[in-house]
Protein backbone atom coordinates (compact mmCIF):
# COMPACT_ATOMS: atom_id res chain seq x y z
CA UNK A 1 0.00 0.00 0.00
CA UNK A 2 3.02 2.35 0.93
CA UNK A 3 4.59 1.60 -2.52
CA UNK A 4 1.55 2.32 -4.44
CA UNK A 5 0.66 5.79 -2.80
CA UNK A 6 4.63 6.67 -3.31
CA UNK A 7 4.68 5.94 -6.78
CA UNK A 8 1.03 7.47 -7.12
CA UNK A 9 2.78 10.50 -5.35
CA UNK A 10 5.34 10.58 -8.56
CA UNK A 11 3.15 10.04 -11.35
CA UNK A 12 1.14 13.29 -9.95
CA UNK A 13 4.19 14.95 -9.68
CA UNK A 14 5.00 14.57 -12.78
CA UNK A 15 1.75 14.76 -14.69
CA UNK A 16 1.56 18.27 -12.13
CA UNK A 17 5.14 19.35 -13.63
CA UNK A 18 3.88 18.61 -17.38
CA UNK A 19 1.23 20.39 -16.54
CA UNK A 20 2.65 23.63 -15.55
CA UNK A 21 5.04 23.86 -18.45
CA UNK A 22 1.48 23.36 -20.50
CA UNK A 23 -0.31 26.16 -18.80
CA UNK A 24 2.71 28.52 -19.58
CA UNK A 25 2.14 27.72 -23.65
CA UNK A 26 -1.40 28.22 -22.70
CA UNK A 27 -1.59 31.03 -20.99
CA UNK A 28 0.39 32.98 -23.47
CA UNK A 29 -1.68 32.23 -25.96
CA UNK A 30 -4.60 33.00 -23.83
CA UNK A 31 -3.61 36.38 -22.39
CA UNK A 32 -3.15 38.72 -25.04
CA UNK A 33 -6.72 37.87 -26.20
CA UNK A 34 -8.17 38.26 -23.09
CA UNK A 35 -6.41 41.85 -22.49
CA UNK A 36 -7.06 42.94 -26.11
CA UNK A 37 -10.96 41.66 -25.76
CA UNK A 38 -10.55 39.23 -29.11
CA UNK A 39 -12.97 36.67 -28.74
CA UNK A 40 -11.59 32.72 -27.74
CA UNK A 41 -12.72 29.86 -29.55
CA UNK A 42 -14.12 26.63 -28.16
CA UNK A 43 -10.55 25.27 -28.35
CA UNK A 44 -9.59 27.68 -25.51
CA UNK A 45 -12.08 26.90 -23.33
CA UNK A 46 -11.31 23.29 -23.85
CA UNK A 47 -7.66 24.30 -22.69
CA UNK A 48 -8.80 26.35 -19.63
CA UNK A 49 -10.34 23.12 -18.72
CA UNK A 50 -7.49 21.14 -18.81
CA UNK A 51 -5.80 24.06 -16.69
CA UNK A 52 -8.38 23.19 -13.99
CA UNK A 53 -7.48 19.69 -14.41
CA UNK A 54 -3.59 19.71 -13.70
CA UNK A 55 -4.19 22.51 -10.50
CA UNK A 56 -7.00 19.15 -9.43
CA UNK A 57 -4.09 17.03 -10.01
CA UNK A 58 -1.24 19.48 -8.55
CA UNK A 59 -3.52 19.72 -5.44
CA UNK A 60 -3.90 16.21 -4.85
CA UNK A 61 -0.21 15.83 -5.29
CA UNK A 62 0.29 18.38 -2.84
CA UNK A 63 -1.63 16.95 -0.25
CA UNK A 64 -0.22 13.80 -0.37
CA UNK A 65 3.14 15.58 -0.31
CA UNK A 66 2.36 17.82 2.92
CA UNK A 67 1.29 14.08 4.30
CA UNK A 68 4.66 12.62 3.45
CA UNK A 69 6.78 15.55 5.50
CA UNK A 70 4.45 15.74 8.00
CA UNK A 71 5.21 11.48 8.25
CA UNK A 72 8.77 12.41 7.89
CA UNK A 73 8.88 15.16 10.50
CA UNK A 74 7.10 12.83 12.60
CA UNK A 75 10.46 10.55 12.95
CA UNK A 76 12.99 13.79 12.92
CA UNK A 77 15.19 13.70 15.80
CA UNK A 78 14.24 17.71 16.21
CA UNK A 79 12.45 20.23 14.48
CA UNK A 80 15.00 22.75 13.69
CA UNK A 81 14.31 25.76 11.40
CA UNK A 82 14.70 24.30 7.88
CA UNK A 83 11.93 22.06 8.42
CA UNK A 84 9.68 25.00 9.80
CA UNK A 85 10.43 26.92 6.65
CA UNK A 86 9.96 23.48 4.34
CA UNK A 87 6.36 23.18 5.84
CA UNK A 88 5.30 26.43 5.58
CA UNK A 89 6.37 26.43 2.03
CA UNK A 90 4.37 23.29 1.25
CA UNK A 91 1.46 24.53 3.42
CA UNK A 92 1.56 28.04 1.01
CA UNK A 93 1.66 26.04 -1.87
CA UNK A 94 -1.19 24.10 -1.26
CA UNK A 95 -3.16 26.93 -0.16
CA UNK A 96 -2.12 29.46 -3.31
CA UNK A 97 -3.97 26.29 -5.38
CA UNK A 98 -7.15 28.04 -4.31
CA UNK A 99 -5.44 31.24 -5.29
CA UNK A 100 -4.92 30.34 -8.81
CA UNK A 101 -8.75 28.76 -9.47
CA UNK A 102 -9.99 32.14 -7.67
CA UNK A 103 -7.48 33.96 -9.74
CA UNK A 104 -8.50 32.26 -13.12
CA UNK A 105 -11.89 32.64 -12.32
CA UNK A 106 -12.00 36.56 -11.81
CA UNK A 107 -9.32 36.65 -15.24
CA UNK A 108 -12.67 35.18 -17.09
CA UNK A 109 -15.32 37.17 -15.17
CA UNK A 110 -13.52 40.40 -15.95
CA UNK A 111 -12.72 39.37 -19.56
CA UNK A 112 -16.49 38.67 -20.10
CA UNK A 113 -17.26 41.77 -18.29
CA UNK A 114 -15.08 43.91 -20.48
CA UNK A 115 -12.99 44.63 -17.79
CA UNK A 116 -8.99 44.90 -17.31
CA UNK A 117 -7.41 41.74 -15.74
CA UNK A 118 -4.65 43.39 -13.80
CA UNK A 119 -4.68 39.40 -11.55
CA UNK A 120 -2.59 37.60 -14.53
CA UNK A 121 0.31 39.53 -12.75
CA UNK A 122 -0.23 37.56 -10.19
CA UNK A 123 -1.41 34.62 -11.76
CA UNK A 124 2.27 33.78 -12.89
CA UNK A 125 4.42 34.24 -9.63
CA UNK A 126 2.41 32.01 -7.70
CA UNK A 127 2.57 29.49 -10.43
CA UNK A 128 6.24 29.91 -10.89
CA UNK A 129 6.24 29.14 -6.98
CA UNK A 130 4.07 26.55 -7.28
CA UNK A 131 6.62 24.74 -10.13
CA UNK A 132 9.79 25.21 -8.37
CA UNK A 133 8.29 23.60 -4.94
CA UNK A 134 6.59 20.65 -7.19
CA UNK A 135 10.52 20.23 -8.15
CA UNK A 136 11.30 20.55 -4.36
CA UNK A 137 8.67 18.11 -3.21
CA UNK A 138 10.12 15.53 -6.30
CA UNK A 139 13.41 15.68 -5.73
CA UNK A 140 12.25 14.32 -2.18
CA UNK A 141 9.76 11.89 -2.69
CA UNK A 142 12.93 10.28 -5.36
CA UNK A 143 15.97 11.15 -2.90
CA UNK A 144 15.34 12.54 0.48
CA UNK A 145 13.12 10.29 2.28
CA UNK A 146 15.28 7.74 2.47
CA UNK A 147 17.33 7.73 5.74
CA UNK A 148 14.79 8.41 8.64
CA UNK A 149 16.06 8.52 11.92
CA UNK A 150 13.50 6.14 13.25
CA UNK A 151 13.11 7.48 16.76
CA UNK A 152 10.53 6.71 19.76
CA UNK A 153 6.97 7.37 20.21
CA UNK A 154 7.27 9.64 22.59
CA UNK A 155 9.57 11.99 20.22
CA UNK A 156 7.33 11.48 17.09
CA UNK A 157 4.38 12.90 19.42
CA UNK A 158 6.37 15.76 20.37
CA UNK A 159 7.19 16.76 17.39
CA UNK A 160 3.51 16.08 15.43
CA UNK A 161 2.68 18.46 18.20
CA UNK A 162 4.89 21.30 17.39
CA UNK A 163 3.87 20.83 13.77
CA UNK A 164 0.05 20.98 14.57
CA UNK A 165 1.03 24.40 16.16
CA UNK A 166 3.31 25.50 13.38
CA UNK A 167 0.54 24.59 10.59
CA UNK A 168 -2.09 26.53 13.02
CA UNK A 169 -0.44 29.91 13.13
CA UNK A 170 0.45 30.01 9.48
CA UNK A 171 -3.33 29.11 8.84
CA UNK A 172 -4.69 31.90 11.47
CA UNK A 173 -2.30 34.16 10.70
CA UNK A 174 -3.17 34.13 6.91
CA UNK A 175 -6.92 33.81 7.86
CA UNK A 176 -6.91 37.07 10.19
CA UNK A 177 -4.76 39.08 7.03
CA UNK A 178 -7.01 37.63 4.79
CA UNK A 179 -10.50 38.37 6.71
CA UNK A 180 -9.22 41.71 7.99
CA UNK A 181 -8.88 42.66 4.35
CA UNK A 182 -12.72 43.22 4.37
CA UNK A 183 -11.92 46.62 6.36
CA UNK A 184 -9.82 47.80 3.42
CA UNK A 185 -12.19 46.68 0.63
CA UNK A 186 -15.41 46.68 1.82
CA UNK A 187 -17.19 47.28 -1.12
CA UNK A 188 -15.31 43.58 -2.94
CA UNK A 189 -16.14 42.35 0.47
CA UNK A 190 -18.09 38.88 -0.61
CA UNK A 191 -19.86 36.90 2.11
CA UNK A 192 -20.15 33.68 0.36
CA UNK A 193 -16.66 33.65 -1.39
CA UNK A 194 -14.42 36.07 1.20
CA UNK A 195 -15.76 34.84 4.16
CA UNK A 196 -17.10 31.07 3.60
CA UNK A 197 -15.05 29.33 1.45
CA UNK A 198 -11.72 31.22 2.00
CA UNK A 199 -12.12 30.15 5.58
CA UNK A 200 -12.60 26.33 4.96
CA UNK A 201 -10.22 26.49 2.49
CA UNK A 202 -7.61 28.29 5.43
CA UNK A 203 -8.92 25.62 7.37
CA UNK A 204 -7.93 23.13 5.77
CA UNK A 205 -4.38 22.35 6.41
CA UNK A 206 -4.86 22.56 10.20
CA UNK A 207 -7.79 20.39 9.76
CA UNK A 208 -5.23 17.59 8.31
CA UNK A 209 -3.00 17.38 11.04
CA UNK A 210 -4.94 17.65 13.46
CA UNK A 211 -6.91 15.06 12.16
CA UNK A 212 -3.70 12.90 11.76
CA UNK A 213 -2.51 13.99 15.71
CA UNK A 214 -6.10 12.50 16.44
CA UNK A 215 -5.95 9.37 14.39
CA UNK A 216 -2.74 8.70 16.37
CA UNK A 217 -4.34 9.76 19.52
CA UNK A 218 -7.05 7.64 19.40
CA UNK A 219 -5.41 4.54 19.70
CA UNK A 220 -4.10 5.87 23.31
CA UNK A 221 -5.58 6.09 26.50
CA UNK A 222 -6.92 9.76 26.86
CA UNK A 223 -4.72 10.73 29.98
CA UNK A 224 -1.64 10.07 27.76
CA UNK A 225 -2.66 12.41 25.30
CA UNK A 226 -0.24 14.97 26.55
CA UNK A 227 2.42 14.54 28.76
CA UNK A 228 2.83 16.81 32.33
CA UNK A 229 3.84 19.90 31.04
CA UNK A 230 2.18 19.60 28.11
CA UNK A 231 -1.11 20.25 29.56
CA UNK A 232 0.21 22.64 31.61
CA UNK A 233 1.55 24.92 28.54
CA UNK A 234 -1.95 23.93 26.69
CA UNK A 235 -3.49 25.42 29.88
CA UNK A 236 -1.31 28.87 29.74
CA UNK A 237 -2.02 29.42 26.42
CA UNK A 238 -5.99 28.78 26.78
CA UNK A 239 -5.67 30.80 29.45
CA UNK A 240 -3.57 33.77 27.62
CA UNK A 241 -6.14 32.91 24.15
CA UNK A 242 -9.15 33.76 26.56
CA UNK A 243 -8.06 36.99 28.36
CA UNK A 244 -6.69 38.34 24.42
CA UNK A 245 -9.44 37.34 22.30
CA UNK A 246 -12.14 38.55 25.05
CA UNK A 247 -10.33 41.81 25.21
CA UNK A 248 -10.22 41.73 21.30
CA UNK A 249 -13.48 41.04 20.72
CA UNK A 250 -14.62 43.91 23.13
CA UNK A 251 -12.19 46.58 21.17
CA UNK A 252 -13.97 44.87 17.55
CA UNK A 253 -17.43 45.28 19.01
CA UNK A 254 -16.68 49.13 20.15
CA UNK A 255 -14.55 50.12 17.52
CA UNK A 256 -17.54 49.44 15.09
CA UNK A 257 -20.72 50.19 17.41
CA UNK A 258 -22.16 52.85 14.99
CA UNK A 259 -21.41 50.56 11.95
CA UNK A 260 -22.28 47.33 13.30
CA UNK A 261 -24.38 46.17 10.06
CA UNK A 262 -21.56 47.06 7.92
CA UNK A 263 -18.42 44.76 6.98
CA UNK A 264 -17.88 43.76 10.39
CA UNK A 265 -21.21 41.95 10.66
CA UNK A 266 -19.66 39.38 7.81
CA UNK A 267 -16.25 39.27 9.23
CA UNK A 268 -16.27 39.14 12.93
CA UNK A 269 -16.47 35.09 12.98
CA UNK A 270 -13.77 34.52 10.64
CA UNK A 271 -11.57 37.31 12.11
CA UNK A 272 -12.35 35.69 15.49
CA UNK A 273 -11.71 32.02 14.78
CA UNK A 274 -8.20 32.66 12.72
CA UNK A 275 -7.58 35.37 16.47
CA UNK A 276 -7.67 32.65 18.75
CA UNK A 277 -5.83 29.50 15.95
CA UNK A 278 -2.93 32.06 15.88
CA UNK A 279 -2.87 33.02 19.59
CA UNK A 280 -3.60 29.47 20.44
CA UNK A 281 -0.81 27.61 18.43
CA UNK A 282 1.73 30.91 19.11
CA UNK A 283 0.76 30.60 22.82
CA UNK A 284 1.24 26.88 22.79
CA UNK A 285 4.71 26.92 20.68
CA UNK A 286 6.03 29.85 22.85
CA UNK A 287 5.52 27.93 26.34
CA UNK A 288 6.55 24.87 24.97
CA UNK A 289 9.20 26.30 23.76
CA UNK A 290 10.35 28.80 26.61
CA UNK A 291 11.11 27.15 29.90
CA UNK B 1 -2.17 33.45 49.80
CA UNK B 2 1.22 32.80 52.00
CA UNK B 3 4.44 33.59 50.26
CA UNK B 4 6.26 30.42 49.08
CA UNK B 5 9.60 30.59 50.58
CA UNK B 6 10.98 27.20 49.52
CA UNK B 7 11.89 26.05 46.04
CA UNK B 8 12.13 22.56 44.09
CA UNK B 9 15.55 22.05 42.71
CA UNK B 10 16.63 18.65 41.52
CA UNK B 11 20.30 16.94 40.63
CA UNK B 12 18.83 15.72 37.34
CA UNK B 13 21.91 16.67 35.70
CA UNK B 14 23.79 14.79 37.96
CA UNK B 15 22.35 11.76 37.57
CA UNK B 16 22.10 11.88 34.04
CA UNK B 17 25.70 12.26 33.92
CA UNK B 18 26.60 9.48 36.62
CA UNK B 19 24.44 7.10 34.15
CA UNK B 20 26.86 6.59 30.61
CA UNK B 21 26.03 10.22 30.21
CA UNK B 22 22.47 10.00 29.21
CA UNK B 23 20.71 12.69 27.06
CA UNK B 24 17.81 14.60 27.98
CA UNK B 25 16.15 12.74 25.37
CA UNK B 26 16.64 8.98 26.52
CA UNK B 27 15.70 10.38 29.91
CA UNK B 28 11.93 11.44 28.50
CA UNK B 29 12.01 8.22 26.47
CA UNK B 30 11.93 6.12 29.28
CA UNK B 31 10.10 8.33 31.31
CA UNK B 32 7.72 8.54 28.26
CA UNK B 33 7.90 12.38 28.63
CA UNK B 34 8.49 15.31 25.97
CA UNK B 35 12.70 16.11 25.75
CA UNK B 36 11.20 19.78 26.50
CA UNK B 37 10.24 18.83 29.74
CA UNK B 38 13.06 17.13 31.03
CA UNK B 39 14.87 19.82 30.69
CA UNK B 40 12.11 22.57 31.97
CA UNK B 41 12.38 20.21 35.36
CA UNK B 42 16.67 20.42 35.05
CA UNK B 43 16.00 23.69 35.01
CA UNK B 44 13.91 24.44 37.82
CA UNK B 45 10.90 25.85 35.51
CA UNK B 46 8.77 22.76 35.90
CA UNK B 47 7.39 20.97 38.72
CA UNK B 48 7.17 17.18 38.09
CA UNK B 49 4.06 15.50 39.15
CA UNK B 50 4.78 12.75 42.20
CA UNK B 51 4.46 10.00 39.86
CA UNK B 52 6.99 11.26 37.34
CA UNK B 53 9.47 11.91 39.78
CA UNK B 54 9.14 8.18 40.97
CA UNK B 55 9.18 7.37 37.07
CA UNK B 56 12.98 9.17 37.07
CA UNK B 57 14.07 8.32 39.95
CA UNK B 58 13.55 4.62 39.50
CA UNK B 59 15.41 4.34 36.26
CA UNK B 60 18.83 5.96 37.92
CA UNK B 61 18.11 4.01 41.05
CA UNK B 62 17.61 6.20 43.66
CA UNK B 63 15.13 8.14 46.05
CA UNK B 64 13.05 10.82 45.32
CA UNK B 65 14.77 13.06 47.95
CA UNK B 66 18.03 12.65 46.39
CA UNK B 67 17.14 13.91 43.30
CA UNK B 68 14.63 16.31 43.99
CA UNK B 69 15.04 19.04 47.15
CA UNK B 70 13.87 21.83 48.39
CA UNK B 71 15.81 24.99 48.82
CA UNK B 72 15.65 28.75 50.31
CA UNK B 73 13.52 30.72 47.77
CA UNK B 74 16.54 33.19 46.60
CA UNK B 75 13.91 35.82 45.11
CA UNK B 76 12.10 36.44 49.16
CA UNK B 77 15.36 36.37 50.93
Amino acid sequence: MKKLIHYSTIALGIISLISFIADYFIFAELRPKMINFEGISQNHDTLMLVVGIGLLIFLTFCVLSLLRIVQYLKKAKKITPIYSLWLTGSVLCLLFVFSDVALLQDIDKQYKLGLDQPEWSLVYPIMIFQFIAAIIFMVFHLFGFKKENQVEDVVKDSNIFLVAQYIGIICGLSGFILSGLGFFFPSAWNLYVHTIISSIVLLIPYALIVGYWLAIKLKEDISDWYDEKQIQDVGKSSFMTLAISVVFMICLFALNFNNLNGVVSMIWLPLYVFFVLTLFSFGNLYFSKKD
Amino acid sequence: MQKNDQQLTNNLRKYRFEHNEMTQQELANKVGVSRLTIHSIEKGKFAPSIFLALKIADIFKAKVEDIFYLIKNKKNI
